[in-house]
This record gives structure tokens, C-alpha cells and sequence, in this order.
């Protein structure tokens, strides 16, 4: 008496699990065969440590787009936090814990907004994120008058640049954000509900689960991402401008999906998402080594997030 | 009108949906069309209004032999469908949706509003509904949003028209209307081809019926010269007396599990009144809009009561939400099992732990591997018919997918089990199945709020019924006062004459 | 108005709210600054909302069969480097290559739109697909604004007909002749159709591929004769001239009382918008609102237009 329903189930083209390791390979070889000094170690870690902010904040873009929904407003988070970093105008140390305790309270703020106005007021993710990162852009450019700037503490400049035992922090920072996520993810009742949620929000509620909360939970994580990321980033430039992690908002949405993620929520993994980041980036240096313009990368860009896309969507039944 | 299918084959891969089927109607005739789920029904129809394309066999339309390549084309000749699922645009208005593909114009080819408003009010008069045609179709009832897909259709000069299981969301004096309007439109020469699972529906409108089963024609025959039970045994191949698990005799002794006085709701719930005493099933009986589901919805907390009281067990059971609900020990397995139920994207494991996590997990970290051996124990108990727990729930049968979540709430909750429509989208051996489980369930001691708007099933399994009407309880059946009769008796009465649960 | 659109206005909630905050705004105008209330003023407000405007137009009709344009600054950017470089180097063949640009804008919008249709990719990541491409393209050919363009073309782009400015009455025009089209055509019926329910849709017999088509395209049609009025006006297609285009094009559609998800929305609703977010940002300007602070404001006014309309699809 076993028979199943005789609509087709979705199936994908590809899945992101043997589709991005393939993708990573193939995109390396092919470098490496143009130009060998590409994978040498030196610039492998080049690239994943210019890779490690967007990375960061992939990891928290994740998050939110498991539960059904986008954040436009990393960007802003970022930029307002390295503000933030360089309004002390000091390199002495002592003045970090205000400058985390503001950073981590601006993405507190944030996220919690992001959350409430999603959830309690049903506003489209894509607005209110929106929304917020204008408001952010004219508080942070109002605070900065147009003109930012300041020395970091030297502390933000070893968490940029700084080595421990001939690893970059950066990447440890990434490799250790990676694996909580990961974790809590994959092995945590909190994780379970995450997926429920962005599976269908309600059924989450008839099971018993506060499906809000858990929605901006992932807001606030996303913000807190976005600030860490943030304070990586200009750690790593050194000095901050009007327009410090320009891009990074559509850039992650663009990473995740070629990490394989769902835009319909539910499905995706952070793993994938920072694979999607690194082949992106990838992509970016690709283009400088085999020769062609710098300019080029857009237009690969391009390809590659749509041909991500097609390859890792599910097919209609 | 005469159109006629011949031999319709259909298969797709590991199915084969229709062997052989012939099937006709003439214009004037109300034909009926039976079967259990998967009996090829809606196959048939598909292939009949040009969505599918058969593998093999004819159409032929007053005598012409005919074939669609698309949807247009059957629209073209005369032939609409009213799926289900309403297809229509609830942002713009009736006159809009009546007239989207075909609205008149002026002479410059632009389109004449206050025409086509008054084209839509002459076809909704001729169906003898006033719905004002500028309304947004979203402020529509149902049954209101039904006569528009049918007008629809009429604008179009349908020649043949399909309902397919039109009772299923409309009941009582909409009903009422709904078949006024099919017998005018007999009288107008249109052919009609009416799915339902209603019996008393299909004996009242038709004059032919066919029955498939299993994508096989069992036969064609002329409604005077069935009856009820000669038609069901065609249907399901067996006797209807094996359907239901022997009937237990049940007193309600005792003190109630759930005790609910008066408690409203809005929309729909006014005023509802019941016990539900432990180790029973307690049927929940109304025509479809009278406010059954939201009574469930509402004790167990996923709608907001505006007043009346809950008991547990005793206690006064207020502030209730989901969470809360499954804490004391009360399940539900709401009525959209697609859309509500199964977690489209997870599991069988996964379905199964969802309401109880706390029982799977230490310190925030999930058991994985006890999950797995709890969903083993449940797939046995059931009778689940998937290769392992670790499989993914959207591809099971409907059946399957009603015993995961039988699986799911019954291992969570041991006091109160709350099911709307649990076979509805059933095969008929699955719902034997179910059907002992239910039985099962309540002899262990849980106690069980049966919703049905199937009579034969709410009269089959419950040991007491609790009818409502508008959103109010009109009477309870004790066992020896149930039968099919009553219970319609009661949820048609009068609002005048309630009669109050004990 | 005339009678029957105030009708529409009050049976139309967001429409009814943003005309009266509108008027508001107006008012405080008024009040504010005498310079507000000039004729001069009306008419510059009018030019410079003029590319805002047949942008909004565009990606209306986008978000209303249910997707949205991510691309149109970068096709903008294209058309007006486009006619820009081509008019410097053939000067006579102007007119030829202003239609040719027209339709390079069309083809750019067509190429979102067959790509959605082949690929069932969700239209925010296929358009910033071809945002990214566009732009990446535009900027291999140059880096710096380039080109020029006829004498007469910089004249008709400053120029006036009858006291309004050129490119205002362009604007209203391609606001009224959608708006038509939207109410009286079944093409325009067939849109809200396509945007409400795609899938009820497809069962009428619609074709929801073409009209996806047919959207885009006229997006980037819209998008091009944005990028001509830039080219027009400094007389150099700049790189980089549409970078901020893209969610500026979409406040005043929201705010206009489109909804996101496809499916409702009015031409005169965005016209609305579009005059909301420019008398905004005129009156901030007038009362000396420093532009970062105004960036505050514009994000509060999304947040209020969204959070006061229901969209009961959401699907972005």
C-alpha cells in the first residue's frame, strides 16, 4: 500500500553540496594554470583575508534569509561602526571597550528594529532594511559632517592585519563566527526552529514555536555580524571614508546565493554562504590575473550570480 | 452540446492516472463524477479542459473530432472549468475578474468600464446574486467569490461546465443557491460535470454518474437506477460496514478533560458549549462555515478569544497560546495539512520532533540519533509507508502524510487531541487505518475532538456529537440519538430552538 | 481633480493618505519660504523631477507584475554613455542615434525579462545579475565621462514649451499615457493580473512570460530616456551617472501606494510619490535641512508609507 504522491518533487540541476567545492576547484585550476604564482599560499591567504569581511557578513545575511527575509542594512552597520572605531581619534587601547560596547549596542538597536518592523508590523524585509540604511547613512553622515576620519586603536588594526602563529585573525575570526554559526545551525533547538520558521511560519507557530522571537533573533545576529564585520574591515584598511563597505549589502545576498540559500527561506547553509563569498571573490582576483581590466569583474559578477542561480534553484513540480 | 472522451490513456512516470476511461456529457445533463482521491478524477479533467494532453484516445465535440493543445483552446470551444482553488484576482474588482480576458471596448479599442460593469451585473443577476461588481473580490465570501468563477464562465458562453468539489468550501443555504443556479443553467442547455464526495448532492443534482477507481471506468449508469449503497460499494470495492472501527459504548462518566462555556471568537465563533471527557471521541459536527475549525483554533490558542471560559482538566485554562497548549498536554492536527501541517522541507524525523523539541535536546544540542530511533518506533507504529525517517515528507501520499502528523501530536500530547478533517485527501485504505488509530488513540485514554464535515465518517466514529450552527452549539448527540439525519437536523435548525451541551 | 478621481482617491487608502500629506507638505511650503510658492519654483521642481519620475513610472510596472528592477541605474548610466560617446562621434545622425538608444534600453530591459522567464530565477538576483554585467560593461569602455552632444539636444533638454519645461511634459505625458493604458487597455488589466495571482493567471490563459517581457522592457525604455535627459543636460555620458538611480526609483512607487509584491498600484499613485519625495525635499531645502539629515527623513518616510499600506502577498 506504498505509493507516493504523483507530483514531482523539486529537484535541483545542482546541489550546492558537490556544486561548490566543484565550482571552487575549477575556478583554481583554471587560475592557477594562467598564472601558477596564483595559488601560491601567499596569495591564497591575500584573498581570503580581503575575503574575511564580506564573509562575516554573509554568515549573518544567512541568518535572515533562512527566516524568509533580507538585510539591506549591513552596509550602512558596517560604515557606521567604523565610524564609530575612528571617532576616538586615539591608537591607545583603552578606549575599545566603548567603542564595542557602542558598536554592539547601534547593532542591538538595529537588528531589533529590523526584527520588530518585520514581524509586528508586516513590512517587506527588502523596505525595512532599506528604510534603515538610509536612516543610518544620514545619522552616521550627519555625526561625521561628510567628512569622517580618526586613528583605530591598534587593537582593531591587529584584528585587520595582525598574524597569530602565521595565521591572519581575520580568518580565525571568520573560522571561529563560522563554526558557532555552523553549530548552532545544525545542532541546536534553536537552529531546528530557525529552519521551521523560515519553512513555514506557520506551521512554526501551531507547533509551538514563537516564530517572531526567532525572527529577530536573526535580525539582531545579523547587525551584530554586520558590526564585527565592520570593525574587521576598517581594522584592516586602517582609516575609514564616507563609503567604507559599499556594495557589501547586495554583494552578500549575491554570495549566499551562490552559496545555494533559498530566497523563499528555510533552506541554505552558512558553510555554503561563505563558499558562495569565497568563489565571489574569487572571481574578483580571477579577473585581475588572467589580464583583463579590472572593470571586468562586474560584468563576471553578473554571470556568475545568475548562472549560480539557475544551476542551484529547485525546479517548479 | 454532445462532447464525448474515448479511451483516455494517461500516465506519468510510475503512475499510470488513466487507463482506458471513456467519458461523455450532452448539454442539459448534470453528470456526476466519483471516485476515491487518486481515482483519476481531476486527471480526467485536466485532459478534458486541454491542461494535460492524452497519451492516447479521442475527444470529440458534436461529433468533430477535436484536440487541445492549451488551456485556450478548450476555453475557445465552449468548455470551463471551476477548479477547487478559485483562480481569481482578489486586488481587482468582480467586473474585472469576469471580464479579463474578454472585456468589452469602445470604438477606440480602449476599454468600456461602465460597460463592462453592467455586463457583470446582468450575468450576476441571471444567476440571481447581487454583488455589486466594483467590489475588490478579496471582501468576497467564498461561496460569493464561487458565483463569480462561475460567472466567469458564463460570460465566456460556456457550454460545458466543471465543478469540481464546489461543497467542499460552501454549505447550507449557499449550497442551497449554488444548486438553484446549476439547475438553471441545465435548463439553459449547458452540460455540467459535478465532482463531489457528497452523496446526497450527486443523487439530488444528477442524472448520470460515473465512477473511477484506481484510473479505470467501473461504470457509467443513470442515477435513478443506484442507490446509495450500490454506488459506494463501486466506489471503494468493499463493503461500508468495514470502514469504521466497532463503536464503543461510551457514557460521558466522569469528570471532562476540557470543560468550554460560552466562549466567542470573531469572527465566527459566538457561542459554544461543550465537555470532553477522557478516553472518547467527541464529534464536532456543522455545515462548512459554522465555525468549527475556529473553535479549535481558538481552545488551542492560535486565535484570540474575546470571551467565554476553557477548563483543563479543572483548571481555568486561560491566556492560551500554541506553546502553552502542548505544554498541558493538547495537539492539534489542523485542517490544511499542506499548507499548515507537514513541514514541506524537512523530514519525517524532523516533522515528528517539532512540537516536543525539549525532549530531544539537552542544553540547547539536539539528540539527532534518538530523534531518528523515536521516528523508527512512530513509522512502525503507524504503518508509515516511507523507506526511512531521514526522508523527506512532501513526496508520501496524502494518507502518509495525515499519519506523520498523527505521529507527531499523539507522541507530544496525551490528554487532548484536537482533529479537523483528519482524512480529508485519504485514500480509502489509509483512512481505515487512520480510523483504528483515532480508535486506538481514545482507548488509551486520550480524549479526542473529531471535526468532519464528512457525515458518514463524524456518525461512523463518534461517540457522542456536538453540532454547531453559526458559530453556535445547537445540541448534543448522545450515542444512541446519533445518525446522519440528526446531526443535519441540527446544524440546519433554527437559531431559535438551541438546545445547550450538558 | 475632476469628480472622478477624488473618488478614486478616497476608495483608495494609500493614494488618499499620500495626497493629503501632500497637501501638507505644500502647505508647509508655503509657509516656510515665500520663494516656495513661485512659479519658478514649480517649474524647477517639475524639471528635476522629471528623470525620478519616468524612472518610478518604469519600475512600477515592473513591481506591479510582480518582480522588480534592480538594473534600471545601471541601464541608465549605459544609455546615457551610449548616446553620449555615438553623438560625439556622428553628430548628424542625432535623432537616429537618440531612437537607437531608446531601443538599446528597451533590449537591456528585454534581457532581465527573458532571463526571469527562462530561468525562474527570482528578479532581485537576476537584475542585480545585469546591474553588475551593465555596469561592468559601461565602465571596460570608460571610466570618466565622456562624449558630447548636439547644441540643439542641450537646448531642447533646458528648454521650455509654453512656460512648462520640456522634459516635465514628457514626464506627465508618459505618467498619463500609463496610466491609460493600466485602466483602459487589457494589457494594462492583464499586468495587475500577472502581478496578483500568476499562476490564475497562466489558467485564464494569460501570458504572464510576455507581459514579464513587455514590463521589463518598458522599464528599460523608461531608463533610457532617463539617460538621454542626462546626456542632454551635461552634455557628457558619465559612468556613474545612474549609481544612486535604482532605490531612488523605488520610495516614490512605494510610497505611491504600490505594493511590492505585484498586483496593485496606480499610475497617478506614483505621480503622487514622485511629487511627495521632490516637494520633500524641496521644503527641507528651504528650511535649511542639511542633506544628511534629509537621508533621515526619506528613510522615515518609507518606513511610515510601508508600515500604513498592507501588502497581503509579500513576496519580497
Amino acid at each position: 500500500m506504498s505509493h507516493t504522491s504523483s507530483a514531482a518533487s523539486p529537484r535541483r540541476l545542482l546541489s550546492p553540496a558537490t556544486g561548490l567545492p566543484i565550482a571552487l576547484l575549477v575556478l583554481l585550476a583554471i587560475a592557477g594554470f594562467i598564472q601558477p604564482s596564483f595559488l601560491s599560499a601567499r596569495n591564497l591567504q591575500d584573498i581570503l583575508t580581503q575575503a574575511a569581511p564580506l564573509c562575516i557578513v554573509v554568515i549573518g545575511q544567512t541568518f535572515v534569509i533562512l527566516v524568509r527575509g533580507l538585510d539591506l542594512s549591513v552596509a550602512s552597520v558596517m560604515a557606521t561602526v567604523a565610524v564609530i572605531a575612528t571617532a576616538f581619534n586615539t591608537t591607545d587601547n583603552a578606549v575599545l571597550p566603548q567603542i564595542i560596547a557602542l558598536s554592539l549596542l547601534l547593532a542591538l538597536v538595529v537588528g531589533t528594529i529590523n526584527g520588530y518592523l518585520v514581524v509586528k508590523r508586516n513590512v517587506s524585509p527588502f523596505l525595512a532594511t532599506l528604510a534603515m540604511m538610509t536612516v543610518l547613512q544620514g545619522v552616521r553622515f550627519y555625526y561625521t559632517q561628510g567628512a569622517p576620519g580618526g586613528s583605530l586603536p591598534s587593537a582593531l588594526r591587529f584584528l585587520g592585519t595582525g598574524q597569530v602563529a602565521g595565521v591572519p585573525v581575520n580568518l580565525l575570526v571568520v573560522l571561529g563566527v563560522l563554526a558557532i554559526a555552523a553549530i548552532l545551525l545544525s545542532r541546536t533547538t534553536l537552529g531546528r526552529k530557525i529552519y521551521i520558521v523560515g519553512g513555514n511560519p506557520r506551521s512554526a507557530e501551531l507547533v509551538g514555536i514563537n516564530a517572531g522571537r526567532v525572527t529577530i533573533f536573526c535580525y539582531v545576529t545579523s547587525a551584530v555580524l554586520a558590526a564585527l564585520s565592520g570593525l574587521v574591515l576598517v581594522g584592516f584598511v586602517g582609516s575609514v571614508d564616507n563609503w567604507v563597505g559599499r556594495g557589501y549589502e547586495l554583494d552578500s545576498i549575491v554570495a549566499a546565493v551562490i552559496g545555494g540559500i533559498a530566497l523563499t527561506g528555510g533552506r541554505g547553509s552558512p558553510i555554503n554562504s561563505v563558499l558562495g563569498a569565497i568563489i565571489l571573490m574569487l572571481t574578483f582576483n580571477f579577473v585581475v590575473i588572467v589580464g583583463l581590466p579590472v572593470q571586468a569583474q562586474f560584468v563576471i559578477k553578473g554571470l556568475v550570480i545568475i548562472a549560480a542561480a539557475a544551476l542551484f534553484r529547485r525546479m517548479p513540480a | 452540446m454532445y462532447l464525448e472522451l474515448t479511451k483516455i490513456e494517461k500516465g506519468f512516470p510510475g503512475v499510470r492516472s488513466l487507463d482506458g476511461v471513456d467519458f461523455s456529457v450532452r448539454g442539459g445533463e448534470v453528470h456526476a463524477l466519483v471516485g476515491e482521491n487518486g481515482a483519476g478524477k481531476s486527471t480526467l479533467m485536466k485532459v478534458l479542459s486541454g491542461i494535460y494532453l492524452p497519451d492516447a484516445g479521442s475527444i470529440h465535440l458534436d461529433g468533430e473530432l477535436r484536440q487541445w493543445r492549451a488551456p485556450a483552446d478548450a476555453i475557445a470551444a465552449g468548455i470551463h472549468v471551476i477548479h477547487q482553488e478559485l483562480m481569481l484576482f482578489p486586488e481587482r474588482s468582480v467586473a474585472e475578474n469576469i471580464f479579463l480576458t474578454n472585456p468589452p471596448r469602445t470604438r477606440f479599442g480602449l476599454i468600456d468600464t461602465s460597460a463592462m460593469v453592467e455586463r457583470a451585473a446582468s450575468i450576476l443577476e441571471r444567476l440571481g446574486h447581487e454583488i455589486d461588481p466594483r467590489t475588490k473580490v478579496r471582501k468576497l465570501s467564498v461561496a460569493d467569490q464561487q458565483m463569480v468563477e462561475i460567472a466567469k464562465a458564463l460570460s465566456a458562453d460556456a457550454r460545458l461546465l466543471v465543478l469540481d468539489e464546489p461543497t467542499a468550501v460552501i454549505s447550507g443555504r449557499e449550497a442551497e443557491l449554488l444548486f438553484d443556479r446549476v439547475e438553471r443553467l441545465r435548463k439553459d442547455g449547458v452540460g455540467i460535470v459535478y465532482i463531489s464526495h457528497r452523496l446526497e448532492e450527486i443523487f439530488r443534482l444528477s442524472d448520470r454518474i460515473t465512477v473511477l477507481k484506481d484510473g479505470k471506468l467501473v461504470a457509467t449508469v443513470d442515477t435513478k437506477d443506484v442507490d446509495r449503497d450500490k454506488l459506494v460499494a463501486m466506489m471503494v470495492g468493499r463493503e461500508l460496514a468495514d470502514i469504521y472501527p466497532p463503536p464503543r459504548k461510551f457514557s460521558g462518566v466522569g469528570k471532562p478533560v476540557l470543560s468550554v462555556r460560552n466562549l466567542k471568537s470573531a469572527p465566527r465563533v459566538k457561542d459554544v458549549s461543550f465537555d470532553l471527557f477522557p478516553g472518547e471521541i467527541l464529534g464536532l459536527g456543522g455545515l462548512v462555515g459554522a465555525g468549527r475549525s475556529e473553535v479549535a483554533h481558538t481552545v488551542f490558542g492560535s486565535e484570540a478569544s474575546e470571551g467565554g471560559t476553557v477548563e483543563l482538566a479543572g483548571d481555568t485554562y486561560h491566556h492560551r497560546t500554541p506553546s502553552v497548549s502542548i505544554q498541558a498536554g493538547i495537539g492539534f492536527v489542523t485542517e490544511d495539512r499542506k499548507g499548515e501541517g507537514v513541514m514541506m522541507l524537512m523530514d519525517c524525523a524532523r516533522n515528528i520532533s517539532a512540537p516536543d523539541l525539549g525532549s530531544f535536546s539537552e542544553h540547547g544540542f539536539l539528540d539527532s540519533p534518538r530523534e531518528e530511533a523515536v521516528a523508527k518506533e512512530e513509522i512502525a507504529r503507524f504503518r508509515i509507508a516511507i523507506p526511512g525517517p531521514r526522508y523527506m515528507v512532501r513526496n508520501l501520499s496524502g494518507g502518509n502524510q495525515q499519519k506523520v502528523l498523527l505521529a507527531r501530536w499523539s507522541r507530544a500530547c496525551h490528554r487532548v487531541l484536537i482533529l479537523d478533517e483528519p482524512t480529508r485527501g485519504v485514500d480509502v485504505g489509509a483512512k481505515v487505518e487512520i480510523y483504528k488509530f483515532i480508535r486506538e488513540l481514545a482507548d488509551s485514554g486520550v480524549a479526542i475532538l473529531m471535526i468532519s464535515s464528512e457525515l458518514n465518517e463524524l456518525v461512523g466514529m463518534s461517540d457522542r456529537i456536538v453540532v454547531m450552527r453559526e458559530g453556535r452549539t445547537m445540541g448534543t448527540l448522545e450515542k444512541t440519538e446519533i445518525s446522519e439525519a440528526a446531526v443535519m437536523q441540527l446544524a440546519t435548525a433554527e437559531t431559535g430552538k438551541e438546545g445547550r451541551a450538558t | 481633480m475632476n469628480g472622478a478621481k477624488s473618488f478614486r482617491a478616497i476608495s483608495n487608502p494609500p493614494l488618499a493618505i499620500a495626497s493629503v500629506a501632500l497637501l501638507v507638505l505644500i502647505v508647509t511650503g508655503f509657509v516656510m519660504s515665500e520663494r516656495f510658492g513661485t512659479f519658478r519654483n514649480f517649474t524647477n521642481l517639475l524639471e528635476q523631477a522629471a528623470p525620478l519620475g519616468v524612472l518610478a513610472l518604469g519600475q512600477m510596472l515592473v513591481v506591479l507584475a510582480g518582480g522588480i528592477d534592480l538594473s534600471i541605474g545601471a541601464i541608465v548610466t549605459a544609455c546615457a554613455v551610449a548616446v553620449a560617446a555615438l553623438c560625439d562621434l556622428y553628430p548628424e545622425l542625432a535623432p537616429l542615434i537618440l531612437v537607437g538608444t531608446m531601443f538599446l534600453g528597451a533590449a537591456l530591459g528585454a534581457i532581465n525579462g527573458v532571463i526571469i522567464n527562462r530561468t525562474g530565477v527570482h528578479p532581485l538576483i537576476v537584475t542585480l545579475g545585469t546591474s553588475s554585467a551593465i555596469s561592468g560593461v559601461v565602465l571596460l569602455y570608460t571610466m570618466r565621462p565622456v562624449g558630447g552632444v548636439p547644441i540643439w539636444l542641450e537646448d531642447a533638454a533646458y528648454g521650455a514649451t509654453l512656460g512648462l519645461p520640456n522634459v516635465a511634459i514628457i514626464m506627465i505625458l508618459a505618467f498619463a499615457l500609463v496610466g491609460l493604458a493600466l485602466r483602459k487597455t487589457a494589457t494594462g488589466h492583464a499586468l495587475y493580473a500577472v502581478g496578483g495571482n500568476a499562476s490564475a493567471a497562466t489558467a485564464v490563459g494569460l501570458s504572464v512570460s510576455r507581459l514579464t517581457l513587455l514590463a521589463y522592457s518598458a522599464s528599460g525604455f523608461f531608463a533610457a530616456l532617463a539617460g538621454i535627459y542626462f546626456a542632454s543636460r551635461t552634455g557628457t555620458g558619465d559612468p556613474r551617472v545612474g549609481d544612486a538611480m535604482t532605490l531612488a526609483s523605488i520610495t516614490p512607487v512605494v510610497v505611491g501606494g504600490t505594493v511590492l509584491g505585484g498586483g496593485v498600484g496606480t499610475a497617478m499613485g506614483t505621480f503622487v510619490g514622485v511629487a511627495l519625495v521632490s516637494v520633500l525635499g524641496n521644503v527641507l531645502n528651504y528650511m535649511n535641512v542639511s542633506t544628511f539629515a534629509q537621508w533621515v527623513v526619506q528613510g522615515i518616510v518609507i518606513l511610515a508609507a510601508v508600515s500604513i499600506y498592507v501588502d497581503r502577498s509579500r513576496k519580497l
